[in-house]
């Protein structure tokens, strides 16, 4: 169990402020911000190469704020991967057990096994120079898993790879991380990988947790504004409560109203988000059904895209639906058709506005 | 056609660098005597220059990367209070004249703590001692400024990695940091090497032109034509540059094997 305490880390200019992080056994964590955030400032302040202003990092309830790097048995996989360039891999990955000076025997099965988990036995005898970025990938995490170490710390490594290989190496991931129980964080700025990778999510933004809980939770309900903007949540509208009954809270956004779960504590002034796939779109009135918003709309345009389009609506409001191809031609949207959107109550998120 | 001009322009330059050193060599032709040139290879004076130029250069760039080693380590990855100051103060022996430096050299010894020195550690003014220090001081600036610029070619990451692979600092600096850096390395030597070797205005300073005792070679190419004798001044500029060209293909020659490793 790796926890941060109120940690302040300065890096040259760059401050992070206050950071509260629990990572629990077992558990993959990710910390998702743009660049900028502060995401390896944090990672620094957690390997040990920056030392915080206050606060305090606990593994297992000891302090470790002032441990040495080498002494905390971290695994680390920077962006860059890290390999040693003079080394071929196999070196690369018995650098620990030189470097603790330990019986080669000891490690060797475990890495036996990665090696063979990993698919890199061809590969043990070639000079990182050589090897594919997916290559480079595996070796990097044999190497930090080798040492078995009691926290994985990984930087946005997968970044550099393209989408196939990426999927890949997150199955390889998610896999690894299951089935030998490791404690996990990672770092980076996209919102796919944290979601596949990570069981929860904290949101890094301008050196600051906003926001940390289990993935679907983060992604669904953004707890503040600026997490729903990087979340990339297509509709986000101001809006006002008018009644509250049954914890159902009816909200008048624009010229429509919705009802959506109420928030907690009294309050008026909300941020409305919804998630575009959560609008589903019907030719014409349609008939009643359990989805509590029916809202007529009128089609603004139709935005291309893969796997899914955009469909840009006026229900009163500025509204985004995201529909896959075939129901787009299905509809046969076209600008200024007339639509119903329908949106499920729980579907429409009630972001409250700190006065 | 700009992009032709400008290679054409550029190409231009690099060869008239050659051409103003190569016309440099070839005009000692005009000079040369083969005589002359037989005669200073075999004689004692000649061979005791060499030796000593030799001798001196070498320790004085060894010397230097003792230091500018782990301070070139220390200027790539700690901010420390006088850091500035030391980054600074680097360029010194460039800005200032070699003459200058051993000039100031000359006065330090003339100080008490210089003279006490002089009597109980070393003797430097006219010494042998003097020629390596002269030396070392021309250019422990310089080798400390490649040398820092060929730690920061490493990433901090690499480091970082070794240490959290259980390696202690001075662990991860061994195995890691030197290691890459070893082209950096050889570099900084050879060029440092190079520069000891044709130090003339700080060497003179401190130790004199004192024939079979402190005369290294560019001394002695200064005295063979402060007293006119300008054959005998050809063949010592030969040389050197014989000295000095052999060590650079030899140490570009490496280098090479060391980047295909």
């Amino acid at each position: 169990m790796l926890n941060l305490e109120s940690v302040t880390v300065a890096s040259g200019s760059f401050r992070l402020r206050d950071i509260d992080l629990a990572v629990a056994d077992g558990e993959c964590h990710a910390v998702l911000g743009p660049s900028g955030s502060g995401k390896t400032t944090l990672l620094n302040a957690v390997l040990g190469v920056l030392s915080p202003e206050s606060g305090h990092i606990r593994l297992d309830g000891a302090d470790i704020t002032e441990l040495p790097v080498e002494r905390r048995g971290f695994g680390y996989v920077p962006q860059n991967l890290g390999l040693f360039p003079h080394l071929t891999v196999r070196d690369n990955l018995a650098y620990s057990v030189h470097a603790r000076g330990l019986p080669r025997a000891q490690f060797q099965p475990l890495v036996d096994k990665l090696v063979e988990v990993t698919g890199i036995g061809a590969l043990l005898d070639r000079w990182p120079a050589t090897l594919s970025g997916g290559e480079r990938q595996r070796v990097g995490l044999v190497r930090a898993l080798a040492s078995q170490p009691r926290l994985v710390l990984l930087d946005e490594p997968f970044t550099a790879l393209n989408e196939s290989l990426r999927r890949e190496l997150w199955w390889l991931m998610r896999e690894l991380q299951q089935q030998r129980g490791l404690t996990v964080l990672i770092v980076t700025h996209d919102l796919t990988e944290a979601y596949f990778l990570a069981d929860r999510i904290s949101v890094l933004l301008e050196g600051r947790v906003i926001q940390q809980g289990e993935k679907a939770q983060v992604y669904g309900r953004p707890a503040a504004p600026e997490v729903a903007r990087f979340m990339g949540v297509e509709t986000l509208q101001p809006g006002r409560i008018i009644t509250v009954q049954d914890g159902l809270a009816t909200v008048e956004v624009g010229g429509a109203q919705l009802l959506a779960i109420a928030p907690p504590g009294v309050t008026e002034h909300v941020l409305v988000s919804i998630r575009g796939e959560d609008v589903i779109l019907q030719r014409g009135v349609g008939e009643t059904s359990s989805a509590r918003n029916r809202l007529p709309a009128r089609v603004v345009s139709v935005q291309p895209g893969m796997p899914l389009l955009g469909v840009e609506l006026d229900a009163g409001f500025p509204l985004l639906a995201l529909v896959t191809r075939p129901a787009c031609e299905e509809l046969n949207l076209r600008p200024g058709d007339l639509v119903t959107a329908i949106i499920k109550a729980p579907a429409v998120h009630l972001i409250v506005q700190s006065s | 056609m700009l992009v032709t001009s400008l290679r054409q322009t550029t190409i231009a330059a690099a060869l008239s660098v050659l051409a103003l050193y190569g016309g440099l060599i070839l005009s000692l032709g005009w000079f040369f005597d083969g005589w002359v040139l037989r005669d200073a290879l075999l004689s004692e004076r000649t061979l005791f220059s060499v030796r000593l130029s030799l001798l001196a250069a070498t320790l004085a760039a060894c010397l230097a990367m003792l230091l500018a080693i782990p301070a070139a380590y220390a200027l790539s990855r700690y901010r420390f209070r006088g850091r500035e100051l030391v980054d600074t103060v680097l360029e010194l022996p460039i800005i200032v004249s070699p003459a200058a430096l051993g000039a100031m050299l000359l006065i330090f010894f003339n100080n008490p703590m210089g003279e006490w020195m002089q009597n109980h550690v070393l003797r430097f003014v006219f010494a042998f001692a003097g020629i390596v220090l002269a030396q070392f001081v021309t250019i422990l600036g310089i080798a400390t400024r490649l040398l820092t610029t060929c730690f920061d070619e490493v990433p901090v990451e690499l480091e970082t990695v070794a240490r959290t692979l259980g390696a202690t600092p001075r662990h991860a600096f061994l195995t890691i940091t030197l290691p890459l850096a070893r082209r950096g390395l050889i570099a900084a030597f050879i060029l440092s090497w190079a520069k000891a070797l044709g130090e003339f205005g700080a060497t003179i300073m401190v130790a004199g032109t004192m024939a079979m005792r402190t005369e290294t070679l560019p001394i002695a190419i200064y005295m063979r034509l402060a007293s006119a004798d300008i054959k005998g001044t050809v063949a010592l500029i030969l040389v050197l540059v014989a000295i000095g060209l052999t060590a650079l293909y030899i140490s570009r020659r490496l280098l090479g094997r060391v980047a295909h490793a």
